[in-house]
């Protein structure tokens, strides 16, 4: 009993801390922002754009896929890469399930008035003076915000689920091709993940979370791959490259949905769940 | 590799425990004047507010989670004044008349429900009499309960003896009548929580239609006082104060697990009531207090 109450206070201590220093850090990387105009556009750009911001992943991706100097190698990278994306799935499940635990508002929601339920009181939370970028869609949000037309939906950070795809991506990648996997991991690090951090939507906690579920599940499913399903998965990387044309097209209708974040994806899941309610329940 | 992997998950596991957080209420304020608290919670007895309706220092809740009709005061605490032996199952809007007799409506076995100052307990009409469906309610200016019924997206004038007629037919296009409250110059304004609309019925039986921003906008339930009409959106849990000089204001916005809004009301201090349903699964329920700020300072 005594044990569990010392464990306990130490837990909560140590979670203190870290929700203390999260928030240092998440200020400091956020304190360049709102300062000059042409930065805020340049990491609104990289936040906004597909192209620049995934289409980097995407394009290593195939590089890696391709870039085999024989037969042997070419499957094997194929093999690795085939399962990072089977682990990829995954990880966008386990976020997607963790942010529907966990509520963590954003930093820019932050600097508003908030009331957080702790135990069965409604605490005011300390508001932190999270920086506004001057590019014109983090002021539109900013405003929509101050008058309250915000997406419930929207305010929750953790984990960050770009975190968690984009680092399956870049550690596959690297799996498979030590180079190509060191420029998506870069780009994804100081380039998609620090822009979030920067604008104030994410905290270093969600970007680690991401990072975390992606690292464990991506290194499981590897092992699974290998061990479990090594037969299998052994059969794939040959078709590939027996039937290259369309494997070529498959690849690249994959690339197109990693490098627009799932875009398409999550709008025809949309459209399926809305079949669902229209045909089960005659909702329009 | 097969370490590794142990490890990993470790690492995880108490990664995820460190974080110490369970999926939790928030409720942003987009009125700085006003403040956010707990009401009540479970611990008072009920189990997943929908209609809420504060009634001479009474607070009457029709609790859908633990499909009861209750009602509380500071001496006596917690009483219930229906369940479901009675043949009720979601309880869901309700009326306190000047007398203190109670009605409410339920959406699962439909029809119209009252329990009188007395005591007495009956159903008023059932679904033999066309109440099918039953959500929003309100008392008509001529002592009649309207009620409205989400399946024949209608709304329908019951009188004290049962007698059910239609007010607003299915020509008028109103989908679900979740909430329905009159004005003190006759106005009848209806919440329809699928199609996202807020409707004003004229005296002269005119309908308006207020505010139709369906990608942002679902009422749930209504409270009109003061020249205020009080909105609780539950699709975006979002709180609202509308005038007709100044529009549709946003008060709060409730997240995490206080989204689902259900019931609202106003208390003779002018403090608002709201009733979430955190988990009506697991009959888990909420009544969030938003008082402006001054109004505490004063009452010190």
């Amino acid at each position: 009993m005594i044990h569990a109450l010392v464990f306990s206070t130490l837990l909560m201590s140590f979670a203190s801390r870290l929700t203390d220093l999260n928030n240092q850090l998440s200020l400091f990387i956020n304190s360049v922002a709102g300062r000059s105009w042409l930065f805020d556009n340049v990491v609104a750009f990289f936040l906004d754009n597909d192209l620049a911001k995934a289409g980097v992943i995407g394009c290593c991706f195939l590089a890696a896929w391709y870039g085999g100097k024989t037969t042997e190698g070419t499957n094997a990278r194929r093999k690795i890469l085939i399962t990072t994306l089977i682990a990829s799935v995954f990880v966008i499940g386990t976020t997607k399930l963790l942010s529907h635990t966990i509520f963590l508002p954003r930093p820019d929601i932050q600097t508003q008035k908030i009331f957080r339920l702790e135990g069965d009181q409604l605490v005011e939370m300390k508001r932190m003076p999270t920086r506004i970028p001057l590019d014109e869609a983090s002021q539109k949000d900013y405003r929509a915000l101050l008058s309250g037309d915000v997406q419930t939906n929207d305010l929750g950070s953790f984990p960050s689920d770009h975190a968690g795809f984009f680092i399956t991506i870049a550690l596959g990648i690297w799996l498979a091709s030590r180079r190509l996997g060191l420029v998506a991991l870069g780009w994804t690090v100081f380039v998609i993940l620090a822009a979030k951090m920067i604008s104030g939507q994410h905290t270093p906690i969600d970007i680690a979370a991401g990072g975390a579920v992606a690292l464990i599940e991506l290194s499981i499913i590897q092992y699974a791959a290998q061990q479990r399903f090594g037969r299998l998965l052994d059969k794939l990387p040959p078709l590939t490259l027996r039937y290259s044309a369309l494997s070529s097209a498959i690849i690249f209708a994959v690339m197109f949905e990693v490098s627009s974040t799932l875009t398409h994806v999550r709008a025809f899941f949309g459209l399926l769940a809305a079949v669902r309610r229209h045909v089960l329940f005659g909702i329009s | 590799m097969k370490r590794l992997s142990i490890l990993f998950v470790l690492i995880g596991l108490f990664f995820t425990a460190s974080c110490g957080l369970q999926k939790e209420g928030l409720v942003l304020m987009t009125d700085q004047s006003y403040k956010a608290s707990v009401f009540a919670t479970n611990k008072m007895g009920f189990g997943s507010p929908d209609g809420l309706i504060w009634h001479k220092g009474k607070l009457y809740i029709a609790d859908e989670g633990g499909s009861a009709l209750e009602v509380w005061s500071k001496a006596d605490g917690l009483k219930t004044l229906m369940d479901s032996s009675f043949g009720i199952s979601s309880p869901e809007k309700l009326v306190v008349d000047s007398e203190g007799n109670a009605f409410f409506t339920d959406d699962d076995v439909g029809g119209l429900w009252e329990v009188d100052a007395g005591g007495n307990r009956r159903l008023v009409a059932g679904r033999d009499k066309g109440l099918v469906y039953t959500k929003g309610i309100a008392l008509a200016p001529d002592g009649s309960i309207l009620v409205g019924d989400g399946e024949q997206h209608e709304v329908f004038r019951v009188t004290r003896d049962g007698a059910v007629s239609e007010f607003i037919g299915k020509e008028y296009g109103i989908t679900r009548p979740e909430g329905l409250v009159y004005d003190d110059k006759g106005n009848l304004y209806i919440a329809d929580e699928e199609d996202n609309v807020l409707y004003m019925l004229d005296p002269n039986r005119n309908l308006h239609r207020l505010i139709d921003r369906r990608d942002s906008f679902s009422p749930e339930a209504l409270w009109y006082v003061n020249g205020l009409l009080y909105i609780a959106d539950e699709h975006f849990g979002k709180v609202y104060v509308y005038t007709p000089n100044d529009g549709l204001k946003p008060i709060a916005t409730f997240a995490g697990s206080f989204k689902q809004l259900q019931g609202i009301t106003v208390d003779d201090q002018g403090d608002l009531y709201v009733a979430v349903q955190t988990d009506l699964k697991h009959k888990v329920g909420h009544i969030i207090k938003l008082s402006k700020e001054s109004t505490e300072v004063a009452a010190r």
